[in-house]
C-alpha cells in the first residue's frame, strides 16, 4: 500500500514537473516565435501588429528580400566567418602546445611561468582596450582582422583545461618514443595530437562562442562598415532604426539567430558539454 | 616492459642527461606563442594602461597628471552612477536568476524523461548572441506594442514604460540578462547535481526523508560551492556589462544615464572623447574590483595560484 501511495506521487511529481518546464520553456521561446513571426509581416515595418499574432495577417518574403538584396549581412557572415576560424586555430594550436608543455615538459621556471598563465585569468579585456588600440593604431592594423584573432594565442583557461587532459594520457607513450629517437615535436604531433580529440572540440566550441560573440574590441578596432562583424552590424542597425521598421529588424535578428541555433541544436551535446566542464569543480 | 622497470629508468636517464640542454630548450619552443601573446597582449597593455592613468593624454606623449585622473574619475557623479547602475543590474540579476535556474536544474534532473529535450530548450537563449538578444528585446519589451506589456495588460497587471523610463529600463536590462544568463546556470547546476553521489540520497531513503526533504537537506548543501562559483562568475561578467547596454541604450545609457555600465563609461571617454587618461584610470579602478572576484573564483574552482 505504502509503496503504491510512493509510486503514485512519484508519478504526479513528475507530471507536474514537467507541465512547469513546457510552461517555462515555451516562455523563454517566445521571443524567438515572436521575432520569426514579426520578421514575416511587411506592415511591422510601419506599425507593429497589435494585438500580437503568431500567424501575421499578412506573411510575405519582403522583408528577408530586402535583407538578403542588401547583402550586409553575408558579409558580416564572413567577416565573422574569417575571424572566428582564424581564432579558434590560433586558440587551440597555442593551447595544445602550451597545455603539452606544462603536462610533460621538464625545463626551468615550469612553475612560475605556469603561475603566469593562470594569472592572464584574472585580467579582464577593459584594462587594455586602449594601449591595445594604440599598438595596433601604429602598427597600422586598425580595420584589418589582425588585432581580432592575433590576441587569441593567450588561452589561459585553454592551456589549463589542455594540461589537466594530458596529465590523464600516461608518460609511457613519451618514454618508448624517446628511445626510438623521435624528437620532442615529433613526439607531440605523432604521439599525443592525434589523442587529443575530445579536449580540441571542447576547445573549439569554447573559443568559437566567445570569438563569434565579441563586441566591445571589434568595435574599437573596425570602423568599416565592410569589416563589420554580425553583431557589429546588427548594433549599427538597432541604432540607426532604433524600434522603428520593426519586421526588417527582426528578420535581420532571424537571419543572424537561426544558423546559430541550427548549428547548436545538432552539436546541443558538445556544447551542453563543454560549458558544463567549464564550471564542473573537481 | 613492466619486468624490468630499473633498465627502462636507467635508459631514460641516459637519454635525459645526454639531450637535457637541448630538451629543455625545446619546452620554451611550445610554450612560444601563448608567452609571445601574453607578452603583447597582457603584460604590456596593463603596465601601458597603468602609465596612461598617470598621464593627461590623448594618445602618446602627454604630460604628467599624477593621481589627477583618478580624482577626476572618483569625484564624477557620472561614473558612480555607472558604477551604481552596473552593480543594480548586477545584484538582481543574480537574485533571480540562480535561485530560479537551480530550481530548474534540480526539476530537470528528476523527470524520468525530456531530460536533453529541456536542457536544450532552456539553454537555446544564451547560444543567442546577447547583441541580437538585446535587438530582439527592444520590441518585446515596447511600451505600447511590445509582447510583454500586452501581456502584462492581459492579467491585468501594471504595464511599466520599460526601456523609456529610466525609472524602469535597468529592470528591461535585468530581464534580458535572465533570460540570456539561466540557461547556463541549468547547465552549471546540472553538472554539479549528478556529480552529488548517489550514496547519500540512497541512505537518507531508508531514513523515511522525503524528495523535497532531500532536496533541501542534501541537494542544496552540496550545491553551495556551485553557487559561490555560479555568484562570482556572474559578477565577472556583470562587472563588463557593456554589449546590450551599448545596444540598447548607446554610449551614454539613455535614457538619461539610467542604464550607463563602467564600461560604457569608460568606452564614453576612451572612444568618442579620447581622454585615455581618465578612461585608463576608470578601467583600473574597475580591474581592482574584477581582480578581487576573479581571486575568489580560482580559489573556489581549485585553480590553485
Amino acid at each position: 500500500m505504502a509503496v503504491l501511495t510512493q509510486k503514485k506521487t512519484f508519478y504526479l511529481s513528475n507530471v507536474i514537473k514537467v507541465i512547469v518546464l513546457l510552461i517555462c520553456g515555451f516562455l523563454l521561446m517566445v521571443p524567438f516565435i515572436w521575432m520569426i513571426s514579426i520578421g514575416f509581416s511587411k506592415t511591422a515595418n510601419v506599425q507593429m501588429p497589435f494585438p500580437p499574432r503568431l500567424i501575421p495577417k499578412d506573411p510575405s518574403w519582403f522583408n528577408f528580400k530586402l535583407v538578403f538584396e542588401n547583402g550586409q549581412i553575408f558579409k558580416a557572415y564572413l567577416n565573422s566567418g574569417i575571424i572566428t576560424v582564424c581564432s579558434v586555430l590560433i586558440g587551440v594550436t597555442s593551447s595544445l602546445l602550451g597545455g603539452y608543455a606544462f603536462s610533460k615538459g621538464t625545463f626551468k621556471g615550469k612553475k612560475l611561468m605556469f603561475i603566469i598563465v593562470l594569472g592572464t585569468l584574472m585580467i579582464p579585456m577593459e584594462p587594455r582596450l586602449i594601449p591595445m588600440y594604440e599598438m595596433f593604431n601604429k602598427l597600422g592594423m586598425l580595420n584589418t582582422f589582425w588585432p581580432l584573432f592575433l590576441p587569441a594565442l593567450v588561452n589561459g583557461f585553454g592551456i589549463f583545461l589542455c594540461k589537466q587532459y594530458f596529465d590523464r594520457l600516461p608518460d609511457s607513450l613519451r618514454e618508448s618514443a624517446q628511445i626510438d629517437g623521435a624528437s620532442e615535436l615529433g613526439i607531440f604531433f605523432k604521439i599525443y595530437f592525434p589523442l587529443t580529440g575530445p579536449i580540441a572540440a571542447t576547445l573549439v566550441i569554447l573559443t568559437f562562442i566567445s570569438s563569434w560573440n565579441d563586441f566591445v574590441w571589434p568595435l574599437v578596432v573596425l570602423n568599416d562598415p565592410n569589416l563589420q562583424t554580425i553583431p557589429l552590424y546588427l548594433a549599427s542597425f538597432t541604432q540607426e532604426n532604433g524600434t522603428s521598421l520593426g519586421g526588417l529588424t527582426m528578420a535581420l535578428a532571424t537571419v543572424s539567430v537561426i544558423p546559430i541555433i541550427i548549428l547548436y541544436l545538432f552539436l546541443q551535446r558538445f556544447i551542453i558539454q563543454s560549458i558544463a566542464l567549464s564550471g564542473l569543480k573537481e | 616492459m613492466l619486468s624490468k622497470p630499473s633498465q627502462k629508468n636507467m635508459v631514460n636517464d641516459v637519454i635525459r642527461s645526454k639531450n637535457s640542454k637541448r630538451s629543455q630548450l625545446i619546452w620554451y619552443v611550445f610554450l612560444a606563442p601563448a608567452f609571445l601573446g601574453i607578452l603583447c597582449f597582457m603584460v604590456y597593455p596593463i603596465i601601458e594602461s597603468l602609465r596612461l592613468s598617470l598621464f593627461n593624454s590623448s594618445g602618446t606623449g602627454g604630460t604628467w597628471a599624477g593621481l589627477d585622473n583618478y580624482k577626476t574619475v572618483l569625484s564624477s557623479g557620472d561614473f558612480w552612477r555607472s558604477v551604481y547602475n552596473t552593480f543594480y543590474i548586477g545584484l538582481f540579476q543574480m537574485i533571480i536568476t540562480i535561485p530560479l535556474g537551480f530550481i530548474f536544474a534540480s526539476m530537470i534532473n528528476t523527470v524520468s524523461f525530456a531530460k536533453n529535450f529541456f536542457k536544450v530548450i532552456f539553454f537555446l537563449p544564451n547560444v543567442t548572441a546577447i547583441v541580437a538578444a538585446a535587438m530582439i528585446f527592444t520590441f518585446v519589451l515596447h511600451p505600447d506594442m511590445g509582447l510583454l506589456n500586452y501581456f502584462l495588460g492581459k492579467l491585468g497587471l501594471p504595464t511599466p514604460l520599460w526601456l523609456s523610463n529610466p525609472g524602469t529600463a535597468k529592470w528591461a536590462i535585468i530581464l534580458l540578462g535572465v533570460w540570456h544568463w539561466i540557461g547556463f546556470v541549468i547547465i552549471i547546476c546540472l553538472a554539479n547535481l549528478q556529480a552529488i553521489s548517489s550514496e547519500l540520497y540512497e541512505a537518507s531513503t531508508i531514513d523515511g526523508a522525503s524528495g523535497f526533504q532531500q532536496w533541501l537537506f542534501i541537494t542544496i548543501p552540496n550545491m553551495m560551492g556551485t553557487f559561490a562559483f555560479l555568484l562570482i562568475t556572474g559578477w565577472i561578467g556583470a562587472l563588463q556589462r557593456f554589449n546590450e547596454v551599448y545596444v540598447i541604450g548607446g554610449t551614454t545609457g539613455s535614457p538619461n544615464r539610467s542604464i550607463q555600465t563602467v564600461v560604457a563609461y569608460i568606452y564614453e571617454h576612451g572612444f568618442t572623447g579620447f581622454q585615455f587618461g581618465i578612461a585608463s584610470a576608470a578601467t583600473y579602478v574597475l580591474f581592482v574590483i574584477i581582480l578581487i572576484f576573479t581571486m575568489f573564483n580560482l580559489k573556489i574552482t581549485n585553480m590553485k595560484l
